[in-house]
């Protein structure tokens, strides 16, 4: 049994967690029943809350942060959601690679009938160029009313270009539009406006920002027509983090 | 940070503001692994430590209120006791314990700040940290590296310098005593 003398010696030891595990056991024990040196701990620690900055600073590995916001972010929406993901990813896929299809088919059609569309098939060509190369592929659902559709983004890290497919959406609602963003470090940057086509799955090639600093994700929302500067104002959709 | 920014940021991580998260992590990242790594003197579990503070703050972060400490020590604070935990759970310490040599971690406890990094958002409230490091005597000064930015505790810290353990209690007392006066003026984090 210790005396609360001994406790009022070591409560900066305790603070700041420099006692032997044994003394720390009994210093935890002690806290629940003294109002005294729990307030004086935490006086101790309100008073030293700088110190940890005494160390040198470690720059972060390539990709570190971003790691950390699509973890923490990952672990956000995985109690809610985590049955959906792995549907959501399979009609994605499978919704984007009908579209792409589908366009590769289209465009050996308009090869062979109209030889004069060059310049359009090697547009083409590149943008399958980045599904093909993509290293990474990004998908988040979305949901607008009662449909439930996709955004998908197949990012070419060599070129830094992104290949967007966005598909099951309906019309956009009266008075509003679907936006693009980038979620850079610094701000939202505002990308392509996506004119759906309910028909088909929508798809554009972008490349990044050249404002906002580094880009860690992107986002879609539904904005008033005349909302064409700033931030978003319009109701958020989805977003995805790289 | 400033305090309006910090009051700003907190309550935007609360509404779970994605982008104030974004903004945390460019700000905190650095210092939160310059605290794991030198405890753990490991990248992959400095790593793994930064993950878990952003993971457990992003969990418990509530708006601005006066029992709430400031959210930069908050951050320093719970990957501090992560990076003593997964310390104290080491069976390897004894390598560790014998591969520190003291005029390592005199030098280290007092690295020279390096000018170019001086726009570095937190390295006023770094310098000025370790200018009351520099203010201690030596003695007390490398029991503080030892025990508080190298995570060992009274114990180890006694075998480590081969004095007696009642010696290293005194020292870091001292030590202790005089940096809660320094540095108790340190109320935010000017950018």
């Amino acid at each position: 049994m210790r005396s609360h003398e001994w406790f009022v010696e070591h409560r900066v030891d305790y603070a700041t967690g420099v006692l032997d595990a044994d003394d720390a056991l009994t210093f935890e024990a002690h806290l629940p029943h003294c109002e005294e040196c729990r307030r004086e701990v935490a006086r101790i620690e309100a008073e030293l809350a700088w110190l940890p900055m005494g160390s040198d600073p470690v720059a972060p590995r390539p990709g570190f942060r971003r790691r950390i916001i699509q973890r923490v972010l990952e672990g956000n929406r995985s109690r809610g959601q985590r049955w959906l993901l792995p549907a959501a990813l399979a009609a994605s896929l499978l919704l984007a690679a009908g579209g792409w299809y589908a366009g590769d088919q289209r465009a050996r059609a308009v090869e062979a009938a109209f030889a004069g569309e060059h310049v359009r098939l090697a547009a083409l060509e590149d943008t399958l160029s980045i599904m093909r190369g993509a290293g990474r592929v990004l998908q988040a659902s979305v949901q607008v009313g009662k449909q439930r559709g996709g955004l998908v983004i197949f990012a070419d890290e060599v070129t830094h270009r992104w290949n967007v497919v966005v598909h099951g959406l309906p019309p956009a609602p009266a008075g509003g539009r679907y936006q693009f963003w980038f979620i850079c470090a610094d701000e939202m940057v505002r990308g392509a406006e996506v004119r759906v086509d309910p028909a088909r799955p929508m798809m554009f090639t972008t490349g990044m920002p050249e404002r906002g600093g580094t880009v860690m994700g992107a986002a879609l929302t539904v904005e008033p027509v005349g909302a064409t500067d700033g931030p978003p104002q319009g109701k958020p959709l989805a977003h995805l983090m790289l | 940070m400033g305090l309006e920014r910090e009051t700003a940021l907190r309550h935007r991580l609360a509404a779970r503001d994605e982008q104030a998260l974004v903004e945390l992590v460019n700000l905190a990242t650095p210092w939160l692994l310059g605290v794991a790594y030198g405890m753990l003197q490991d990248r992959d579990e400095a790593e793994d430590v930064v993950m878990e503070t952003f993971l457990t703050v992003w969990e418990n972060i509530a708006p601005p209120s006066g029992g709430h400490p400031g959210l930069m020590p908050y951050l320093l604070r719970v990957a501090r006791h992560r990076a003593i935990d997964r310390l104290r759970g080491r069976r390897r310490r004894e390598r560790k314990l014998s591969a520190a040599a003291p005029s390592e971690w005199s030098r280290q406890a007092v690295a020279p700040v390096v000018p170019d990094e001086a726009g570095h958002p937190g390295w006023q409230v770094h310098t000025q940290v370790h200018a009351a490091l520099v203010e201690l005597p030596a003695e007390q000064r490398a029991a503080v590296q030892l025990a508080y930015f190298q995570g060992l505790t009274h114990s180890e810290i006694a075998a480590q310098l081969g004095i007696p353990l009642g010696t290293v209690k005194t020292r870091l007392r001292l030590a202790f005593t005089r940096l809660r006066i320094t540095l108790a003026g340190l109320k935010e984090w000017v950018l």
